[in-house]
């Protein structure tokens, strides 16, 4: 579904990822995984256009989606669930997930939508006129994953979904993923709890350094002893 | 499904903030309406500029309200509409045309420029605004064959007498305010108000989530520029002599500022309540303290900021339960 060929990116005079090559195929749960400062953050941010890539393409079923901006990309299907959240905090959980219908133009695909996400995460649909400031953390996540479910992506990339969140809290969010993947839904995250979303996820890559390093299905990535030693740096 | 029942749904559902707010809305026209046979020629004037300064602070709270972009010069496009209006007016348009001459150019400058300066945030957007009205007020003062220059231009009078002319532009100011309304509750209600909120909470997010944030900065700019130049036009016609420095006038913009911060900043009625306090408070210190009525607006500034950084809109929304719960006895 998605192919990055030699993908180089950074800021100013950093180079934060080079030559990237990376494939997710449609219906997969691909786990991107790696250090603090690896590049991960940037990947995806180059992803969904709100970075631009220096070099290397990135190409969605084929089409070149390099230089489009993030809501064209949205409207062809990839969404991002950017990290820390980053809620409208002063507007109440439906508006929020309105907001996140601006790159769907069919009425009635929203009210499915909505519909959708209120049945994946109960607790938003009671709290819809909820100033979403006001959410418990897990919550916050749960109304920006239901943002971005909002325009129907067919490629949903989540960074560092659990960033601070109680256990059980985690749980429950990673069994509402279940829930999606299983649906169909094809997931990219970043995670830094590496058994946990290894027992989800389908594949995992390791990026160190702004290069991948390791790629291989998830079982096998778990019980690599290779595996930690990209974590620590050496 | 009967009429009371649907009345409960709306009134349940996701609209029901906009309904209640068209109900204050209609409330107040309908006050507006059968006002003026009470009011004294005087008073009369003092309502319509009370009007017309919560519409240019409407136009205000649009950008710098709603969107987060703090659209300083927006007296530009009260310049533009005075003029545009008042040459057609001069050439022999009627006035709705002629406050079409106004507005459109205003509004096609809002959006031939809004993609290059939206680019900006904060005080360098701000002061990029102000660049654009001094650009275009050096320019109304210089094409002295066009716009009459830095003289002015006077506008033939209308037919009737004071007091016909002073209704006239008083219903023309409570048409154009229940427009400027309906624009409030649009930027907070309705999907593209969403996208303009979520721009001003977090424009990262915005982009992310998907909202074309160039494009819906440009529109509501382009919206707020509109309003501004119709209130231009029809203050054009109201007073029937304009010039450079009186509608490209800085300060109109401050006050429209201070106004909307004042009401609240991203609500629908707060430019009018910002708009009443101060022109009541100005009355006062004009005829009072002629000298120091822009202190007085200064310290006003200063005030709001610390005490009501959310306006009185925000500060009665705040305090309110408080107060019921003292109102109310306890059961």
């Amino acid at each position: 579904m998605l192919s990055v060929r030699g993908l180089s990116a950074g800021y100013g005079g950093l180079v934060a990822i080079r030559s990237v090559d990376l494939e997710v195929k449609a219906g997969e749960w691909l786990a991107l995984l790696g250090p603090v400062g690896a590049g991960k953050s940037t990947l995806l941010g180059v992803l969904a256009g709100l970075l631009a890539a220096r070099h290397g393409e990135v190409r969605l079923d084929g089409e070149d989606i390099r230089l489009l901006p993030p809501h064209r990309r949205l409207r062809l299907g990839v969404a991002l669930v950017p990290e820390g959240r980053r809620l409208f905090s002063g507007m109440t959980v439906r508006e929020n997930l309105m907001a996140g219908t601006h790159a769907l133009p069919d009425p009635t695909m929203r009210r499915r939508n909505l519909d959708r996400v209120c049945e994946l995460f109960p607790v938003l649909a009671e709290r819809t006129r909820q100033i979403a400031g006001t959410l418990s953390g897990g919550e916050q996540q749960m109304c920006a994953i239901g943002r971005a479910l909002m325009a129907s992506p067919r490629l949903l990339i989540i960074d560092e979904v659990t960033l601070g969140l109680a256990p059980l809290v985690v749980e429950s969010l990673f069994a509402a993923l279940a829930r999606l993947h299983e649906q169909g839904m094809t997931l990219l995250t970043v995670e830094q709890n590496v058994p946990l979303v290894l027992a989800h996820a389908d594949r995992g890559c390791v990026l160190s350094g702004g290069a991948i390093v390791m790629e291989g299905p998830a079982a096998v990535l778990r019980d690599d002893p290779d595996l930690p030693r990209h974590f620590i740096g050496f | 499904m009967t009429a009371s029942a649907l009345l409960a749904r709306w009134a349940n559902g996701p609209w029901a903030g906009s309904l209640r707010s068209a109900a204050i809305a209609a409330v107040l026209m309908a006050i507006l309406m059968v006002l003026p046979p009470f009011l004294s020629l005087y008073w009369l004037r003092l309502l319509t500029s009370v009007l017309m300064l919560a519409v240019i602070a409407q136009g205000m709270n649009a950008m710098a309200g709603f969107v987060g972009y703090p659209a300083f010069g927006n007296v530009v496009f009260f310049g533009i509409g005075a003029y545009g209006t008042a040459l057609a007016i001069a050439a022999g348009f009627g006035m709705a045309p002629a406050l079409l001459v106004g507005a459109v150019p205003a509004a096609t400058l809002a959006l031939a420029v809004g993609p290059l300066l939206l680019r900006l945030r904060g005080h360098y957007f701000a002061i990029a605004t102000l660049g654009l009205n001094e650009v275009v007020s050096a320019l109304a003062a210089n094409l002295s064959g066009l716009t009459g220059g830095a003289a002015g231009l006077s506008l033939p009078l209308g037919a009737g007498t004071a007091s016909d002319a002073a209704q006239r532009a008083y219903f023309g100011f409570v048409a154009l305010f229940a427009a400027s309304l309906a624009l409030g509750i649009f930027l907070r209600d309705s999907r593209f108000g969403y996208g303009c909120r979520a721009i001003r909470s977090n424009e990262e997010a915005a982009e992310a989530t998907g909202v074309a944030t160039l494009r819906v900065k440009s529109i509501a700019w382009m919206l707020s520029a509109l309003l501004t130049a119709v209130a231009g036009g029809l203050y054009a016609r109201w007073v029937g002599f304009i010039e450079p420095s009186l509608v490209f006038d800085m300060a109109i913009s401050v006050k429209a500022f201070v106004m909307f911060l004042l009401g609240g900043a991203g609500t629908v009625f707060g430019p009018l309540i910002g708009s009443l306090l101060i022109e009541s408070a100005t009355t006062l210190a004009w005829s009072h303290l002629l000298k120091l009525h822009l202190l007085v607006l200064g310290v006003t500034i200063m005030l709001v900021v610390l005490v009501l950084p959310d306006g009185a809109q925000g500060f009665v929304a705040r305090h309110w339960p408080t107060v019921r719960a003292w109102w109310r006895p306890r059961s």
